[in-house]
């Protein structure tokens, strides 16, 4: 038993990687999906596998139960002559059910195409589900919609926004991680530059091209900017934006630093003339380290 | 007196029956095809008439309509003549039934895939076709109860209760949700517009589920399952208990398909308790069923009919507790729009409806062709790829529901988004769905070789058309027996008429309640005044969307948490859908939502995002829409468009359908130009246009931008 617990914990995690990974985790994606795969085959095989068994068990005990039953079946209508009550199982009073020998007493005159039905009590436990629902669908109404207490939609989602907020907060205030377009500065770091351009391969290669050559969007490589070309200007446009012009706001889907790090790959593939460059749009902008990098 | 000699209708019955198989197959063949769909695009073979967006409802209304629906009817054909001990009340009318019914199943085949939707989910048929549901819906009511009028049987069985509210109640349902105005031959727009439309459509949804699967299957159970165990019926009393509970309260569930939108919160709360009201109820059908076979164990083991009763009672049982536990708030924020839900309803179809309706053929051709069947080790084959089917099918469907709801609301510690691209967790899911349609396969399969297996035992057998039965006449006036003639529910048996009249007052109890406050209180709607009805284009574009059924993937309503806020922009309100007829909100989310979604992205992007997907986001699972830049849009209509809208209340000025077309014209020219400067040369008068005019225009009435407050 414990070990197909094991098991079954295993599979679960498994399984769950892929959800559960951390972005920074070294597993493709790919294997991670393989890795899902293989579990759920393994969880169905379990399951099909239980399943049998389950059944098994059950085909046995019913042997074992009914052995006496099945193989004399006279033996009961020799029972019921005897007057002594017949004895009721634990499970069927759990289940409020009457022995099955008491069956005869319990039909009902009718008989609808030689249907026949019984008379038995609905069962206790089933009419104890059937309350406890409704006192809860009563208790439900009254916290949500006379006393108050409990939260609908629209506070719930002013409650998620408030604890978020400070979450996110406190985390910033004690991460490098606090940029905007005020303080961001140029940086020429290799691994700065590298997370730069993860970012742009997946979020604006679609629309400015895998080299920056403009394809939809403007050509970031030549020295005309639409919205200005200051890092401080770059780092503005892609965090709020342009909505005239179709550029997508990606403060929601970039860290501070993800856009910091994208803004500085995009200032340094400036001048690298790829092929089929889109014809300049804007006015020209040069800066210093743009400028520097032009005459290398 | 001297008993009567009758006979039973077979013919009928076996029409019905190869009707059921023959639609089962299509069916789910469409069903594997969309399935395929949604981990390869190109599976929609090139072409508009089998993409996702416009078979995905021809699945579903086959394997509803057609498949379920000729089993009921052949279940209730067989069953009812038998119980009531009198032949149908008009072999006319059970003709004009059976082919009027399979002549509407034609004609959804040969709409749907042209686009000519209603967008209502599961009523997606356009108005003519839904008239004539409503007639033949009445000629099967009439021969019904012409039936039971001339009954020899003086008190109604219990499934006969069942096939009664499920007349009634299909027949308000369809009613009520088929209010349209026409525009058109095949073209229609809603009377209700946004939350009425949403609350009406789910109403009916929900029910449709409640009365058409689950109400005529819970009668055919009472019937075929101690015909096939032959044992006794375990509780009387439960029988009527679980009844009359289960059609009050499960009318009144249907709110649960919208929680956390902008319907009121009264109705949401509503639609949860009585959701959760419903598990008792429900399971009242799976125990009397399930203790019935009490005392017929051992059958089970080698009777394959009963395993297939068995495993149907069980998934009914599963479906029917899963279903109240997602209606709470808690989990549906999770489940919603995702693939657990899919998963959820097919253990319900799968399971319950089909495993039902298996037993009930192999049960019954055999006898109606007075032969024995011809393979019971293929029988037994199709329970078991049928059940492994089922597992393949569901299990990687949860899975894959979990992950992607889950994935969809993590943040990382910066408090962003950890997946703010949503084509990131479909494409973690994609494994998951080719599992389930390995699943769906193989329950095809079984199903193939079950109509093979019966192919073959009417081969060997055959049919008797006229059964020969006797019994004796109703006397004239009803003496009572004994004390339990009595009884208070035995008197409301012997009267059919009541027995509707009071089945029909139970289920509008709740379908008043809901719908008449919703729909006529205003408060429930709060107006806001920068919203506008849309230009001629965009409502043109807009009738583009609905055509090739965009929200089959695409859901149009944001929901009140950060995760979506985040993602999509500022939460819905109720006032934004108030020009929608109809509501376009969706059920499921295989793409990101779209209520926000105009001014996102340039109109090149949209462009070249429906040319192909996979242009601007690689890896998509949408299918290309090359056609609608080919495509001329059709201006021809936009008058009598704006008509009708302003017909429905929409605000257009006296007179603006005569400068509709100016207008639209206008505005086209205007995209056109705008793609142009991007290098796209497109004509103003394509589809494209109209449908990215729509695209833009989506969710801005109220949309605050940054950049506009900067």
């Amino acid at each position: 038993m414990k070990k197909l617990l094991t098991a079954f914990v295993l599979i679960t995690t498994l399984g769950t990687a892929p959800v559960m990974a951390a972005n920074d985790t070294l597993m493709p994606v790919d294997t991670m999906n393989y890795i899902g795969y293989g579990a759920i085959m393994l969880m169905l095989v379990l399951f099909v596998v239980t399943m049998l068994v389950l059944l098994r068990t059950f085909k046995v005990l019913t042997r074992l139960l009914m052995g006496a039953e099945a193989k004399n079946a006279p033996a009961e209508v020799e029972a019921e002559v005897v007057p002594a009550k017949p004895k009721n199982s634990l499970v069927n009073k759990l289940l409020s059910l009457r022995p099955m020998a008491e069956e005869e007493s319990l039909l009902t005159e009718h008989d609808f195409d030689g249907i026949k039905e019984l008379n038995n009590p609905t069962p206790a436990w089933f009419m104890g589900l059937f309350y406890t629902t409704i006192v809860f669908a009563v208790g439900y109404l009254l916290v949500y919609h006379v006393f108050g207490i409990g939260q609908l939609q629209d506070q719930e989602y002013q409650t998620e926004m408030t604890i978020a907020n400070k979450e996110k907060e406190a985390f910033l205030a004690k991460s490098a991680n606090r940029v905007d377009e005020n303080t961001v500065t140029l940086s020429k770091d290799g691994a700065v530059l590298q997370s730069g351009a993860t970012v742009f391969k997946t979020h604006c290669a679609a629309c400015h091209g895998e080299k920056g050559q403009g394809v939809v969007g403007p050509n970031l490589t030549d020295e005309y900017w639409l919205h200005g070309g200051k890092i401080n200007d770059v780092f503005k446009t892609i965090k709020y934006g342009v909505q005239a012009k179709g550029m997508p706001n990606w403060e929601k889907q970039l860290t501070p630093k993800q856009i910091a790090d994208v803004a500085s790959y995009i200032k340094s593939i400036y001048g690298t003339k790829p092929a089929g460059a889109k014809e300049p749009q804007g006015d020209i902008y040069k800066d210093d380290a743009a400028a520097k990098t032009a005459s290398i | 007196m001297q008993p009567e000699k009758f006979y039973y209708d077979n013919k009928i019955v076996r029409n019905f029956g190869i009707a059921t198989i023959v639609w089962g197959i299509i069916g789910m063949t469409v069903g594997l095809l969309v399935a395929m769909q949604l981990f390869k695009p190109g599976m929609n073979m090139g072409n508009q008439y089998t993409t996702f967006g416009r078979i995905r409802p021809l699945h579903t209304n086959a394997v509803i309509f057609a498949f379920v629906g000729n089993a009921i009817f052949m279940g209730v054909y067989y069953s009812l003549q038998r119980l009531l001990k009198a032949r149908m009340f008009s072999d006319a009318l059970s003709k004009i039934h059976f082919w009027g019914w399979q002549l509407i199943i034609v004609s959804a085949v040969i709409t749907l895939p042209l686009g000519f939707t209603t967008s209502h989910e599961y009523a997606e048929l356009e108005w003519p076709i839904d008239i004539a549901i409503t007639l033949i819906w009445v000629v099967f009511g009439i021969n019904m109860f012409g039936t039971i009028i001339k009954r020899r049987e003086r008190h109604l069985y219990v499934a006969i209760w069942f096939y009664i509210a499920t007349f009634v109640t299909i027949a308000v349902l369809h009613i009520v949700n088929s209010f349209e105005l026409p525009i058109s031959g095949l073209k229609s727009y809603y009377l209700y517009a946004g939350v009425q439309d949403a609350l009406v459509q789910w109403w009916y949804g929900h029910n449709a589920v409640a009365f058409f699967l689950t109400t005529p299957y819970l009668g055919m159970m009472y019937y075929f399952l101690p015909k096939m165990a032959n044992r006794p019926v375990y509780s009387y009393k439960l029988s009527i208990l679980h009844f009359w509970a289960l059609i009050f309260i499960y009318i009144w569930a249907g709110p649960h398909h919208l929680l956390y939108t902008t319907l009121p919160s009264w109705a949401q709360s509503l639609g949860i308790v009585f959701s959760i009201m419903l598990i008792a109820p429900s399971w009242g059908g799976m125990i009397n069923g399930l203790l019935t076979l009490r005392g017929a164990w051992d059958k089970v083991r080698d009777d394959v009919v009963l395993k297939f009763m068995v495993v149907g009672l069980t998934a009914y049982g599963m479906a029917t507790f899963e279903g109240p536990m997602l209606s709470l708030k808690q989990v549906n924020a999770i489940g919603h729009f995702t693939d657990w839900i899919v998963a959820h309803v097919h253990v319900g179809a799968l399971g319950w409806n089909g495993f039902l309706t298996f037993a009930i053929l192999y049960w019954l051709i055999p006898r109606i062709y007075r032969t024995q069947l011809y393979s019971l080790k293929l029988a037994s084959f199709h329970f078991w790829i049928g059940t492994l089917g089922i597992l393949f099918y569901a299990v990687p469907m949860y899975w894959a529901g979990f992950t992607q709801g889950l994935m969809l609301k993590e943040f990382t510690p910066e408090g962003i988004l950890k997946y703010p691209t949503f084509l990131e967790t479909t494409l973690r899911i994609i494994p998951m769905h080719v599992m389930r349609a390995v699943g769906g396969g193989l329950y095809l399969v079984g199903v193939i070789v079950m109509a093979y297996n019966l192919a073959r035992t009417m081969a060997i057998g055959k049919l008797v058309a006229q059964e020969p039965a006797e019994a004796m006449p109703l006397e004239k006036v009803f003496v009572a027996h004994d004390e339990g003639d009595n009884f208070w529910h035995r008197v409301l048996e012997r009267k059919p008429i009541q027995l509707m009249v009071l089945s029909l007052l139970v289920i509008l109890i709740g379908s008043i309640i809901e719908l008449i406050p919703t729909i006529t209180i205003s408060s429930n709607v709060p107006t806001i005044a920068s919203v506008k009805p849309y230009t001629p284009l965009e409502l043109q574009g807009r009738d583009i969307y609905i055509r090739e059924g965009c929200v089959n993937c695409h859901s149009q309503t944001v929901r009140p948490f950060r995760s979506e806020t985040e993602r999509y922009g500022e939460y819905s309100k109720a006032g934004e859908f108030v020009y929608d007829h109809p509501f376009l909100w969706g059920s499921k989310r295989t793409g990101p939502d779209l209520q926000r979604e105009g001014g996102k992205y340039s109109n090149a992007w949209h462009y070249n995002h429906m040319l192909d997907p996979r242009l601007m986001s690689p890896g998509s699972i949408m299918p290309n829409y090359d056609w609608l830049i080919n495509q001329k849009l059709d201006t021809t209509t936009t008058a009598s468009k704006i008509n009708a809208m302003r017909t429905l209340g929409v605000p257009y000025a006296a007179g603006y359908d005569k400068l509709a077309n100016t207008e639209l014209d206008k505005q086209a020219k205007g995209i056109a130009d705008n793609l142009a400067k991007d290098k796209i040369k497109v004509q103003s008068d394509r589809e494209i246009v109209a449908l990215i005019a729509y695209l833009q225009r989506l969710g801005t009435d109220i949309k605050v931008t940054k950049t506009a407050n900067n």
